[in-house]
């Protein structure tokens, strides 16, 4: 047996189940489902009990939007090149040579969302894999053996792209999935900035992003087009400043939004920047934000406490954290996770691609020193009005979580904000207890109190 | 700190290394104010040796990009715990292609510039002439160790202690160690495992043996991955990238798995080894995510797996020590 064959989930699709499935009926499917899903929003009444004001609008969607893309990946193999990609990967020239990419980490996330992360990931520990190990990975790799996946079905990759500027984790990872899927693996070595970027390590991601355009090329069987390309830069650039305008909004008192309801609205960026359809719903998620603020609405009823939260979010929490937190007057109003796909808009030229691309794709926040991520916590504190900041130490998340026992001192100490070091795992339920998370966020509402 | 450093430009600038893997008896007191629980003993360890002042008078520390954790501990000493030691950082490109080695040259450039403002020395053209022939010489002298091993009348035990000793020796005292050592028979050897990790302590060499088993032959980042090719650049940075670049399979290094697989097969018929011991510190993940592949891959090709998991300076647990011992037994 091939290794292929050990994995029969992953089957071909051709161009007429493409268009009967996705174009045909999927989509005009999403789209009613959309509908109803608006209906419903329209009808719900303002539920006095709750402590959290009603959901953004926008997010059907988003969710259509979301779902749209997950569904073509069911029937992508064989119809589009595919690519997996890590989520910090410089994706812009394969979309302009037409790839369907699937990002495994949104996908883990997603399984974490729908809470069965942790049964795909024991599939991946049965075959062997150490509880140890980021439990995107985990998840991820569950899926592949396994098959089981809430997307349906993933598209078999025709090339993997691995940007190490999240973390080496995704290397070590990815060449697993080049084992099994016996497909090229093209890697962009993104040095790890402790100071600020050298010319020689711009030099070297640029370098790869060009031979990366060259098997992507390949594969794809035809040449990148220039025009195309820039299109979809100016679109990746556009997306990213409407993130970032998004994320922004929130330094308004009340805050329109919670950092878990960014955590839910950065889909389109991580999956689909460059793509029309992110900046079109980025602008309508604005205005939606903006009509609340003028009509002084926030996320949350009574906004006592504004907090920042830290690093990668407990997917399979979310729901609960924030009913948990608004119940007390907690509204987490950013974070530095979502900002990672926001912050670097600046740096993107249109007019010079390839130079503007290895200059942003070496600055993600996780691609920078400990000291940088305290200095742009800090700034957070000061231009959000910040209450406190919630640390969340999360086992599966080296990179991110390494260095937070001396920021949060440093937090303390020198701006003198309450800081909660919250141990858990952004997709492992077993590594969160919830009597003991629950005490010390009690613990640090108390520590607010006098900020109130 | 572990694992690749460009040895001979140290040396030119008149500084010498000592390693540090841990060290397994400190405690991980100290360094656990800095890091999580779920950080290994190689960086909470040298951490809690740094602060508690283990480094005396050494005038730098340089942590090469072998991992997350090391990465997370270079930023950490630099960015908030300003030890007395300057921190140097080296990124290590993870492919083999000639863009990596281009950025490796240029990063060692940069390295180099600062190893200057380290020693105040500025190697001439005859010190880094002089610096490589005494370092390939010490790697000539272990690669040559590997290639002598069963006609050395030396222990495991003894035998790693002299690979090891490269941590901490001159090129020269190293070079005279290995010459040093007797050749004739082996002592008694039973059954042949292949070890792979990051690191092996001494005592887990004297329980194999007791159990009935030896050494043929090592994957560990403190042994045969650093077994560097001689080169011969005349320029001394391409020189010293061309000896890192060209080291064996290692994982933290980017080698695709299946590359790893077949130099570990090819290995292990080689020197007889029945079966591979995989033996890793704890939260090791650049270890752990091939085990499963190397267990499947070998597993076909007729070689068995164990992979054991440990706590440095731990005594090995009597568990442990079983799975180790049924392994043996099932190969013998
Ligand atoms: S280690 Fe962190 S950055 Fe890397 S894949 Fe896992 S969660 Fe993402
Ligand atoms: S033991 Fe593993 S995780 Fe720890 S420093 Fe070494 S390579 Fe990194």
């Amino acid at each position: 047996m091939t290794r292929l064959e050990a994995l029969p989930h992953y089957v071909e699709s051709n161009r007429f189940e493409h268009f009967v499935n996705y174009e045909l009926l999927g989509k005009t499917a999403l789209r009613v489902q959309r509908w109803r899903d608006q209906w419903k929003i329209a009808r719900r009444r303002p539920r006095p009990d709750s402590a959290l004001n009603p959901p953004l609008r926008s997010v059907v969607h988003m969710k259509e939007i979301m779902s749209r893309h997950y569904l073509e990946g069911r029937y992508a193999a064989g119809v589009r090149k595919v690519a997996w990609v890590t989520s910090g990967a410089p994706t812009e020239p394969l979309q302009a040579l037409g790839y369907f990419l699937v990002y495994p980490e949104n996908h883990a996330a997603l399984c974490g969302v729908r809470r069965k992360a942790q049964s795909i990931a024991e599939e991946a520990e049965h075959a062997g894999w150490s509880r140890d190990i980021c439990s995107y990975a985990r998840t991820d790799i569950g899926a592949m053996i396994s098959g089981k996946t809430p997307a349906g079905r993933l598209p078999r990759p025709d090339v993997l792209v691995c940007c190490t500027n999240i973390c080496q984790t995704v290397l070590h990872w990815y060449r697993v999935l080049a084992d099994y899927f016996e497909c090229p693996l093209v890697l962009i070595d993104t040095p790890f900035l402790y100071g600020e970027a050298n010319d020689h390590e711009v030099a070297y991601v640029k370098r790869q992003i060009e031979d990366m355009i060259c098997v992507a090329e390949e594969i794809a069987g035809k040449s990148l087009d220039e025009t195309r390309f820039r299109e979809v830069m100016t679109n990746a650039r556009r997306g990213a400043e409407l993130w970032l305008e998004v994320l922004n909004r929130s330094q308004q008192r009340p805050a329109p939004m919670t950092a878990f309801d960014g955590f839910i609205h950065m889909g389109p960026i991580v999956d689909m920047r460059g793509e029309a359809v992110t900046v079109a719903y980025y602008e309508r998620l604005i205005a939606e934000l903006d009509e609340r603020i003028e009509r002084g609405i926030g996320a949350i009823k009574e906004e006592r406490y504004r907090v920042l939260w830290d690093n990668l979010p407990i997917w399979f929490k979310i729901g609960e954290f924030s009913k948990w937190l608004a119940e007390r007057g907690v509204n987490v109003v950013a974070s530095t996770y979502t900002f990672a796909w926001g912050e670097l808009a600046p740096m993107i030229d249109p007019t010079q691609p390839l130079d503007s691309m290895a200059r942003v794709y070496l600055h993600p926040i996780l691609n920078r020193s400990t000291g940088h991520k305290l200095d742009a916590m800090k700034r957070m504190v000061d231009e959000f009005q910040l209450d406190g900041v919630i640390l969340h130490s999360d086992r599966s998340c080296k990179p991110y979580s390494l260095g937070q026992i001396d920021q949060r001192d440093r937090l303390v100490k020198t701006l003198g904000v309450p800081a909660l070091l919250l141990e858990a795992d952004h997709n492992d339920p077993r590594d969160y207890s919830d009597e003991q998370g629950s005490n010390r966020l009690e613990a640090f509402i108390e520590m607010m109190e006098p900020r109130a | 700190m572990p694992i690749h450093y460009p040895r001979a430009m140290l040396r030119a600038h008149r500084l010498h290394p000592m390693e540090l893997w841990g060290p397994p008896h400190v405690e991980r007191h100290e360094g656990s104010r800095h890091f999580q629980a779920y950080t290994c003993d190689i960086v909470v360890k040298a951490m809690s040796f740094i602060r508690s002042g283990g480094l005396g008078a050494s005038k730098a520390i340089l942590v090469p990009h072998t991992c997350d954790a090391l990465q997370g501990m270079g930023s950490v000493l630099g960015d908030f715990l300003d030890p007395d030691q300057r921190v140097l950082t080296l990124y290590l490109p993870r492919g083999r292609r000639g863009s990596d080695h281009e950025f490796l040259q240029s990063e060692l450039r940069r390295l180099a510039t600062t190893l200057v403002e380290v020693s105040g020395y500025e190697p001439s053209r005859a010190d880094w002439d002089e610096a490589f022939e005494a370092e390939d010489a010490a790697d000539r002298a272990l690669a040559d160790l590997y290639q002598r091993r069963d006609r050395l009348a030396i222990s495991d035990r003894d035998f790693y202690t002299v690979v090891r000793s490269r941590e901490y020796l001159t090129a020269e005292q190293f070079c005279q160690q290995a010459a040093a050592l007797p050749e004739g028979d082996p002592p008694e050897r039973g059954v042949g495992l292949m070890i792979s990790g990051i690191v092996a302590e001494p005592a887990l060499f004297d329980q194999i043996e007791a159990m009935g088993a030896h050494i043929a032959g090592d994957d560990l980042a403190c042994g045969f991955r650093r077994v560097y090719s001689v080169s011969a650049q005349a320029d001394p940075f391409e020189r010293a990238a061309y000896r890192l670049l060209t080291s064996p399979a290692d994982p933290t290094c980017g080698t695709p798995i299946q590359a790893r697989v077949e130099t570990l097969e090819a290995r292990m018929r080689a020197l007889g080894a029945r079966g591979l011991l995989i033996y890793d510190p704890k939260f090791c993940e650049p270890e752990l995510f091939d085990v499963p592949l190397l267990r499947k891959h070998l597993g076909a090709c007729g070689f068995p797996v164990l992979h054991v998991e440990f706590e440095m300076g731990d005594r090995l647990p009597h568990q442990t020590l079983s799975r180790i011992e049924a392994f043996v037994e099932t190969l013998s």
